[in-house]
């Protein structure tokens, strides 16, 4: 990745940085991408070069070579803001090339960084929306997963049993012919199977049904934000015993430092996390990876 | 903040009304995400407001619930303005729930009618706010910018 015939300049580096930056902004992300991959020849062991770049190889859709890039950055041990950008960026590309169970453990990791760039008072913490809205849509992503994969394995075993009875009806039937049996007895034993299957493939479809609309696509006022009315990934309870999620709660505080219920003063550091109701959000999620988007 | 905060939060709004609302609250207009139009009437027997029904328009920036929205009377062939003296005549509400400093983001579409159904059901005087003609003719501004001076939480 590092040009090695380049000699090592920081100064000449962040000159580069600041032109890539200009570029980016003005939405020029093929010229941004190339003015951070020279800065990186100049100056390989600042991780800063490294997520700039992969930020601009996100908006230009090279997801592999983003992954790269924010691994090189985590392998350089960042300080915690850079490290933070640096799992958010690898998420969304791991999630781009629908690799959810990665991009989650990544999201997570991002998630968790924001916080304690939300302790210390970063500025980092801004990016608390975006990162718990991925997390979330990771859980979703993996769940479909799961889902393709039980109704896929379903499907097979609906075919499997289907051919098993086709396989002893023409057995039967191929005796009865060897015995020079009536016609009318083929026919029969070729109905009794004809309905056989047919009752199988109904069986079948039924408890498809049951699966997709017999329950109840419910989400329960429990696990539900009051401010935006989704699931909760990281519930915190303020003083009146309310819990919201940190995201939407923090985005209110910037606007008013009040508790939504009582307008009491409330400020960042009064929220408390609510773990049992986060496990209780995280399980019902698990099973129910729909109501990311419900 | 993601841009589609207010869009996803009035899906879900919208989704809950489409089940069941309150008595004397009808949804007439949501076709987007931007505005819409609901129906309120007052329920008991307040001679001021018997037999009548309001329009309500609402109108959702996209930092919705976070801001609050800008909630109007809206004057239509049937539809009046209801008279109370914190209602202008050209449909602006004055109430501290609405305004920058009251506005809870916990607040939503059916608690604000509900809300304005009990400011109009506990009303008694048949009047318009202090300088009503005057206000109406001049103002330019956007509700939500004016500085209502909640004096009066007796009505």
């Amino acid at each position: 990745m590092a040009g090695q015939d380049t000699p090592v300049d920081p100064a000449k580096a962040l000159e580069f940085k600041e032109k890539g930056n200009k570029c980016f902004q003005a939405g020029d992300f093929v010229a941004a991408e190339s003015l951070y991959s020279k800065a990186i020849d100049c100056d390989p062991t600042n991780p800063l070069l490294y997520t700039n770049r992969g930020l601009a190889l996100l908006k230009l859709h090279r997801f592999p070579l983003a992954i790269t890039l924010s691994q090189h950055a985590i392998s350089l041990s960042p300080p915690p803001s850079i490290s933070m950008k640096a799992h958010f960026q690898l998420a969304q590309a791991q999630i781009a090339l629908h690799n959810p169970s990665s991009a989650l453990e990544s999201s997570k990791l991002a998630h968790k960084l924001c916080i304690d760039e939300i302790v210390a008072g970063g500025k980092g913490g801004g990016s608390i929306g975006p990162i718990t809205e991925l997390v979330l849509r990771c859980k979703k992503e993996l769940w479909e997963q799961r889902e393709d994969e039980r109704l896929r394995k379903r499907g097979g075993l609906l075919e499997e049993c289907a051919r098993g009875l086709e396989r002893e009806r023409d057995a039967y039937v191929s005796v009865l012919q060897a015995e020079e049996g009536k016609e009318e007895d083929v026919e029969r034993v070729k109905e009794r199977y004809g309905q056989k299957i047919e009752e199988l493939r109904r069986t079948f479809e039924l408890a498809g049904a049951v699966g997709e609309e017999g329950k109840r696509r419910k989400v329960p006022d429990w696990c539900l934000d009051d401010i935006t009315f989704s699931v909760m990934l990281d519930p915190v309870v303020t003083r009146t015993g309310q819990s919201y999620d940190r995201s939407s709660i923090m985005e209110h505080l910037k606007r008013s430092p009040t508790d939504p219920l009582t307008r009491e003063p409330l400020r960042v550091e009064d929220l408390r996390p609510n773990l049992a109701l986060k496990a209780a959000c995280e399980e019902f999620l698990e099973e129910n990876g729909w109501a990311v988007d419900w | 903040m993601a841009t589609n905060f207010a869009s996803k939060r009035l899906s879900k709004e919208l989704s809950k009304i489409n089940g069941q609302l309150p008595p004397g609250i009808a949804l007439v207009k949501a076709e987007d995400f931007q505005e819409w139009l609901l129906d309120i009437k007052v329920l008991d027997q307040n001679p001021l407001y018997l037999n009548q029904t309001y329009r309500l328009k609402f109108k959702f920036s996209p930092s919705y619930p976070i801001e609050p929205p800008e909630v109007t009377f809206l004057l239509c062939a049937d539809r009046p303005i209801p008279m109370h003296p914190h209602i202008y005549s050209n449909g602006i509400i004055c109430l501290d729930l609405l305004g920058q400093q009251g506005w809870s983001p916990v607040q939503n579409v059916e608690s604000i009618c509900m809300s304005l159904q009990s400011m109009l059901t506990g009303n008694t005087k048949n009047e318009r706010p202090e300088g009503d003609q005057q206000f109406v003719a001049n103002n330019r501004r956007r509700p939500r910018d004016i500085d209502f001076y909640y004096h009066d939480n007796t009505v």
